[in-house]
């Protein structure tokens, strides 16, 4: 092996007072998480906002649903990016290729937990479904194949994909030692052994990305072939999940290459030319994304089926209007902070300097406006106080979505000279796009879309299904921070 | 030896994959009874699942197995 490594690379075994603090913030939130989820478990689905379509007038799958078809898209970038630059020889996006595959692994066991309160039994649950899965049902390749399967292949790849650096960190005396040995199992990077891997790892990227494909497809499937539910029964149901996995998963990856960029201090590993590309390609799914959003839009107002139409009306100027046209916002935003680095030398045009104290001033606001208006949502002592005694007047969530974009706005100079500044922001606002959207496809057709003489029903989540949420993001975080502390983020470079 | 091993596991995945699907799991098409909702073997999904998995465990047999011959991959290269 002709690599020497002198330390333990990436901050790996280096454990500061503000990383332990991270960690106990973490676990708290993953502590609230657990204390909500245990809450449900003994008193019920009752103490969430979800309830029976038509006749209880509410919705069976809420935020539960929402956020597993939410993180089986992220989990999509990961391992995509990992076999693409495999296959295609990307050899520029190597460093950020383990970050997403750790993301993909941690987004699938994510996906898992998401499903699991859903159930209102969930270990009957889960061997329902291996006991009596129909092969036929979206839902077999789903939540078998795609949280067993696809996991598997994913850890698999994982597992041999970084063999090659546990046997350069097993030289080096630490604490990890047996670890890294355990994991190398023999490794010594020999060229004999580099050739099998290569061959090895072609393999497993060609059988993962059909098994990728169709998996994700399955997930468009459970809601694109039920006929009786209009906004979901639709062709373009399953190319859009594909999709839309693709945005917020390289969305994501992007925001996490550039905290490694900023934590590491790997300016040069992680140079500008990843962020151009993967935010190149993250601006293109955005465009096709919004096409099939446009073409979905027109068919259903065009010649929709008379609840169609209904649903149609709800999603634009009904009760899901704010949720929609800020997630449509956001992904416009996205495509246009992609685009800025490159405005300045394409067109002859003075960018204005980047204004701190402004952003600012709009972030706050913005901040205060939703805190607010959250306040006024939830607390059952705020409503009588203000005199409404219902929903809050619609303005309000305009003035907020106003400022939100005043303050995404403030933000474009930077963006317009810092391609990272650009990719970080689009990354943050497609997911944002990405969790609106979900929540759209989820649940408005279960409200709004029945075919039976049932009234418009509703949906809010109580705290219970928020904490359970939140402990899950906490309990992904924790998991990817804690790796990270343990074995290098990026594949060790050959000058170390 | 390795080569026949990766082989044999690729092979046995694909054959429980096929066999589940085909001959174990609920019969493929509109049920004529309620009795065919259900697999015609109980946890035939979970077969499937099997069969997927030792098709990926190839790939760690195929790299941490020894060369054939008694030869081993540390004394290669």
């Amino acid at each position: 092996m002709s690599i020497r490594v002198q330390r333990l690379p990436y901050g790996v075994g280096r454990f500061s007072a503000g990383f332990w603090l991270f960690i106990l913030v973490l676990l708290s939130v993953v502590g609230w998480g657990i204390y909500a989820y245990s809450r449900q478990l003994v008193e019920g689905l009752v103490v969430t906002g979800l309830r029976d379509i038509g006749s209880m007038g509410g919705a069976a799958w809420g935020l539960y649903i929402a956020f597993d078809v939410y993180f089986v898209g992220v989990s999509f970038a990961g391992i995509t990016m990992a076999a693409l630059i495999r296959l295609l020889r990307l050899e520029e996006l190597r460093p950020v290729s383990r970050m997403a595959e750790l993301l993909t692994i941690v987004a699938l066991i994510l996906a898992a937990f998401s499903v699991l309160p859903d159930l209102g039994q969930p270990v009957r649950g889960i061997v329902n479904l291996l006991r009596y899965a129909r092969p036929q049902s979206p839902f077999f390749g789903t939540f078998t194949l795609v949280i067993s399967g696809y996991l598997f292949a994913s850890l698999v790849y994982f597992y041999l994909d970084g063999r090659r650096d546990a046997a350069l960190l097993a030289r080096i005396p630490s604490p990890l030692q047996g670890f890294y040995r355990l994991w190398a199992a023999g490794y010594r990077d020999t060229p004999a052994e580099r050739e099998r891997h290569h061959r090895t790892a072609f393999w497993l990227a060609i059988a993962i990305v059909p098994l990728l494909v169709t998996a994700h497809s399955t997930l468009g499937f459970v809601f694109g072939i039920q006929s009786g539910r209009p906004g979901w029964f639709s062709t373009l149901q399953a190319p859009a999940f594909v999709v839309m996995a693709g945005v917020s998963g390289i969305g994501l990856l992007l925001v996490i290459a550039a905290v490694f960029r900023h934590v590491l201090g790997e300016r040069e590993r992680l140079h500008e030319g990843i962020f151009r590309w993967l935010g190149g390609l993250l601006a293109l799914l955005v465009l096709v994304y919004l096409y099939f959003t446009v073409a979905e839009l027109l068919t259903t107002t065009y010649t929709g089926h008379e609840a169609e139409v209904r649903l149609t009306v709800a999603l634009l100027s009904g009760p899901y209007a704010w949720l929609f046209w800020v997630s449509m916002g956001a992904l416009v935003l996205a495509l246009v902070s992609l685009v800025l680095p490159y405005v300045p030398s394409l067109v002859p045009v003075r960018v204005p300097s980047f204004q701190p104290a402004f952003t600012r001033a709009a972030g706050l606001a913005a901040a205060g406006a939703g805190l607010v208006l959250m306040l006024y949502r939830h607390s059952p002592r705020l409503v009588p106080v203000a005199g409404a005694g219902g929903p809050e007047p619609e303005w309000v969530g305009w003035v907020l979505a106003g400022l939100a974009v005043v303050f995404v706005l403030s933000w474009f100079p930077l963006f317009a000279r810092s391609v990272v500044a650009a990719g970080v922001a689009g990354g943050l606002l497609v997911n944002v796009a990405a969790v609106g959207k979900r929540l759209l496809i989820v649940v408005p057709s279960q409200t709004h879309g029945t075919l039976l003489p049932y009234g418009p029903g509703s949906y809010t989540p109580t705290w219970v299904e928020y904490s359970v949420v939140a402990g899950l993001f906490a309990l992904g975080t924790l998991l990817y921070t804690l790796f990270v502390k343990v074995f290098p983020i990026m594949e060790v470079a050959e000058e170390r | 030896m390795r080569t026949a091993w990766t082989l044999l596991l690729v092979v046995v995945g694909f054959g429980l994959q096929a066999v589940s699907y085909f001959f174990l799991a609920a019969p493929l098409g509109v049920p004529s009874s309620p009795v065919y909702s259900n697999p015609r073997v109980p946890f035939a999904p979970a077969v499937f699942i099997l069969g997927v998995m030792l098709v990926f465990l190839a790939a760690v047999v195929y790299e941490l197995l020894p060369e054939s011959g008694g030869r081993t991959y540390r004394e290669t290269g």
